[in-house]
């Protein structure tokens, strides 16, 4: 009987706990694709630098959101408090930079 | 959390012969909230009382003029720990006290969701307060002012040990915060009973929760500042050092950005407080519950986009000074409409007048002043006149002492038989109160006059016949007078020891939510059974239904405990030693062996050496809690 106390708390449903190893691994593939192209602009050279620093960092914001999105489960229902406190974060984060480049670094 | 992860390993319930500590070993052990609140308690009123005196000693400085009672030099340091003190050492823990007391009883939890982490989060703090107040004794302590702008506290200008006491100090004291801020974030968010929404949450339970979040965002920054300042200070950094490339002013920055949502850390929690004490003594539901849960969260938004108000003299430029000026009036709107929403909840109750409510009927207009003030201040033309004068200590002793700790006083007498299971004395309560707050507007109502009429903050003395003499010598009788008001408190608290433990589940008789559902003290499992939330102010809600008590929401059953661990207490021990160690790894010891272990790093070495390798300890070994059984819970 005890044991079966204890699971009440396990009774909720993890959805994405079901979900399978195959988003996981797709979303694996693609980082890799995503860093190989990045690699592959600089590395080639003869790409113009404005052009690779923008491919750079697309390729990088993507990759954020995939990462959060997949690996981090942000994009499965009950993530609603990671996703305000990760934003908020961001907030205060880039409040935090543009302080320093304003203020202290280009003053 | 911890209830998730034991389960079906172990299909025979752990709870019999569990360990149990006494004693000294009992308070270093354990993992329970309501006693590590009262470790919270007992630590923070300590140094609470070392700031207390501090501030006497200031006040008696400065009760003449030319006096010479302390030096420059001495007055300095006592300043700069008073502020440091107070604010890190003394109301921070109590705020953490009540949290710990109350929040897992008012959303109906068993602890809260690490109980470990909340024993971590407390020894560190103790270990970074005693580190921070080992100054005194170990060659002078922090001279450059609780804020501790550069280039005043590099090594060029403060050349003894005690800024580094403030840095490291004030990091391990602060690493138990950002854990405690942290744990009462998961506790809000997963451990509240079954039909508590986010919009029955009591209020108290609201604040934490916000000021949680502000804890988490905001003291990343002092961290990161405070590390900067210990390399710059050590190590030989040049982060603000101009010459070679640093800026003095990023500190400012980065010390206000984490410095102004701190003060909504500290103020928060006073609101919820009084949030709970002014409807229950008005027998009357909040009013506007949900305007002060978003007053709530847009005060915590705002506290962010304010910080360069502290900095208008600084010279940022016309544009920037009007955006925060304009930015931190904003915030008197959220406040203005929580003060209309207290004074609606009282308009028309039946009201008492308990210690607990005249305390929080006193916050009222006296934070009401410390926020006019405010706005005064927000006005970025004003404030070039304001700027370190004496009107602003009035400004924000208005807001810390008027708001903060009137609040926590309100809080503690009105939780005490939650806490401790006795009633504090009335009668002595409400002559706490009055001296109290009487000694108050005394010692800083004068101030504002004082710093209108042009005396500096932080002067060790001044003149006589600049019309400051009278004033000054009102303030300091006031801070007495204050004195008196504490020593009435700690007298009361004496005396209640004494009296038999007899406190009723809810002894106010009007008590609203949860945590007067249950007995006085608590058990430490809290709740024989979850209680089922059916609207805010649960236990109000049941009363006016005829019930009893809570309805449960769930069967009888063994409950799970978390184990007791001496681990918390060793990991805060090492950190102590590192820190040490690494504030005097460049101190010249005259050789022989004390200058090889610390100039090696050994002395901090060996701290690191203990903290991971109770962290190691704790990796490797589960501990799988124990479990109170249905029939030990019956034969209670």
């Amino acid at each position: 009987m005890a044991a079966e106390q204890h699971t009440r708390d396990n009774g909720v449903k993890r959805r994405h706990r079901q979900e399978g190893p195959q988003k996981h691994i797709m979303v694996f593939v693609l980082s890799a694709i995503l860093t190989l192209i990045a690699f592959a602009a600089v590395a080639a050279g003869g790409v113009n630098v404005v052009f690779a620093v923008i491919l750079l960092l697309i390729m990088a914001v993507i990759q954020v959101f995939l990462q959060m999105g997949y690996w981090m489960h942000l994009k499965d229902k009950g993530h609603m408090m990671p996703i305000i406190f990760m934003l908020g974060g961001f907030l205060i984060a880039g409040t935090c930079i543009i302080m320093a480049l304003y203020w202290v670094w280009w003053d | 959390m911890a209830q998730a992860a034991h389960t079906l390993d172990h299909p025979k319930p752990l709870g019999h012969g569990v360990k149990r500590h006494t004693g000294l070993m009992d308070w270093i052990t354990t993992v329970d909230h309501k006693k590590i609140a009262i470790l919270y308690l007992w630590a923070g009123g300590f140094f609470f009382g070392i700031g207390g005196i501090e501030a006497l000693l200031i006040r008696w400085q400065l009760i003449k003029p030319m006096n010479n009672f302390l030096d420059a030099q001495t007055f300095n340091e006592l300043i700069t720990m008073h502020g440091t003190t107070m604010i890190f050492l003394g109301v921070m823990p109590v705020i953490f006290a009540l949290m710990n007391a109350v929040i897992p009883l008012q959303i109906g939890a068993r602890d809260v969701a690490f109980p470990f982490l909340n024993a971590l989060g407390f020894w560190t703090f103790l270990f970074g307060g005693v580190l921070l107040n080992l100054s005194w004794v170990m060659g002078g302590a922090p001279d450059a002012g609780w804020t501790s702008y550069t280039p005043l506290s590099t090594s060029a200008y403060s050349g003894t040990h005690g800024v580094d006491f403030y840095t490291i100090g004030l990091q391990i004291a602060g690493l138990g915060t950002l854990i405690g801020g942290i744990n009462f974030l998961a506790t809000v968010i997963t451990m509240r009973a079954p039909g508590m929404s986010f919009m029955r949450m009591p209020m108290f339970a609201w604040t934490t929760f916000i000021t949680s979040a502000i804890i988490l965002f905001a003291f990343p920054a002092i961290t990161v500042g405070l590390v900067l300042l210990t390399f710059d200070r050590i190590l030989g950094a040049n982060f603000f050092e101009p010459g070679a490339g640093g800026s003095p002013v990023l500190w400012q920055h980065i010390f206000w950005i984490f410095g102004h949502p701190e003060v909504y850390i500290l103020i928060l929690p006073a609101f919820g407080i009084i949030s709970e004490v002014i409807p229950t003594f008005a027998r009357k539901r909040l009013f506007g519950y949900s305007s002060m849960v978003f007053a709530t969260i847009l005060i915590a938004f705002l506290g962010f986009m304010v910080w360069a108000h502290h900095m208008f003299t600084t010279g940022l430029g016309p544009v920037a000074n009007a955006l925060f000026a304009v930015s931190t009036m904003l915030i008197a709107v959220p406040t203005g409409i929580k003060i209309f929403n207290w004074l609606f909840t009282m308009w028309g109750g039946s009201v008492r007048f308990t210690t607990p409510n005249l305390f929080a009927s006193g916050f009222i207009p006296t934070f009401t002043m410390g926020g006019v003030t405010g706005v005064m201040l927000a006005s970025a033309p004003a404030d070039f006149q304001f700027h370190d004068t004496y009107f602003v200590v009035a400004h924000f002793h208005y807001v810390i002492v008027g708001g903060l700790v009137m609040g926590l006083f309100a809080g503690l007498h009105y939780w005490w038989p939650k806490m401790f299971g006795r009633m504090l004395s009335e009668t002595l309560g409400k002559w706490t109160f009055w001296t109290f707050i009487t000694g108050f507007h005394l010692t800083f109502f004068v101030q504002h006059f004082l710093g209108l009429m042009g005396m500096q903050r932080r002067v060790f003395t001044y003149l006589p016949n600049q019309h400051f003499d009278t004033l000054n010598l009102v303030s300091t009788i006031g801070a007495g007078l204050m004195g008196v008001g504490t020593l009435i408190f700690l007298a009361n608290i004496v005396i209640t020891s004494r009296k038999p433990m007899d406190a009723a589940n809810d002894p106010w008789e009007d008590g609203r939510t949860l945590e007067w559902s249950i007995p006085s003290p608590p058990p430490e499992y809290n709740f024989k059974q979850t209680p089922l939330v059916r609207g805010l102010d649960a236990l109000w809600k049941e009363k006016v239904a005829g019930n009893k008590g809570m309805t449960p929401a769930e069967p009888i059953g063994p409950i799970h405990m978390p184990s007791a661990t001496p681990l918390p207490f060793i990991m805060s021990v090492g950190i102590f030693i590192a820190g040490l160690g690494f504030m005097f790894s460049r101190d010249d010891f005259g050789g022989g062996f004390v200058s090889f272990l610390f100039n090696n790093y050994i002395v901090t070495g060996l701290g690191l050496l203990i903290t991971f390798g109770a962290m190691l300890m704790r990796s490797l070994y589960d501990d799988h809690g124990w479990h109170i059984e249905p029939e030990e819970l019956e034969g209670r």
